[in-house]
């Protein structure tokens, strides 16, 4: 995306339109992974706490889908500038 | 993708509204196809099995590279297609739509 024909009040407008949507994203994310997350580990409701094996999974699957986010993040910058590239 | 190329020079001082929201548009879907990128991918190549650990195996990180490769190209393609059926239909929107009946 391209703000070079935004002069400076629009772009100012824009950083605090970004900021905010960076804040809304990560709420999103947050819940997101709790679902994810729930949805993977806790099948047993035999007790109200989370058992030492959940915890583990939920810790795993926290890790995993971090790294997950970032991979597809990398790949998806390398795809963006790689096509910004081909059509200058 | 981009709509913000290619136009004339910033005016100066004002806030053009109109610009923004074409940006804000975009933005808002560029944000809502990377997500969810991630989220089929994730349910392609890891999906809901119990993580053995915290790690991406090598298997699952190939996976993703190839599955993110293959969403930007069946987006590309997609929007091809809604292109030509667009030119086709006379450059108005087409029905099948809540909006084509008002």
């Amino acid at each position: 995306m391209d703000f070079s024909n935004f002069n400076a009040a629009e772009q100012a407008h824009m950083t605090k339109v970004i900021e905010k949507k960076q804040m809304q994203d990560f709420l999103r994310l947050y819940s997101n992974i709790v679902d994810k997350c729930f949805n993977t580990c806790c099948n047993d409701f035999t007790s109200k706490a989370l058992s030492s094996k959940e915890e583990t999974c939920i810790s795993n699957c926290f890790d995993k889908f971090t790294k997950h986010t970032e991979r597809v993040g990398a790949r998806f910058a390398e795809a963006n500038a790689e096509t910004a590239a081909g059509s200058k | 993708m981009s709509f913000l190329s290619g136009r004339s020079a910033p005016t100066s001082g004002a806030v053009n509204y109109d610009k923004i929201d074409i940006a804000v548009t975009e933005l808002d879907s560029i944000t809502d196809f990377f997500n969810r990128m991630v989220g089929s991918c994730y349910n392609k190549c890891i999906g809901a099995k119990f993580p053995a650990d915290g790690d991406l195996s090598k298997g699952e990180s190939v996976c993703i590279d190839k599955c993110v490769a293959k969403y930007n190209e069946v987006q590309k393609k997609v929007g091809e297609k809604l292109q030509a059926k667009g030119a086709a239909a006379g450059g108005a929107p087409g029905g099948g739509s809540a909006f084509g009946a008002i």
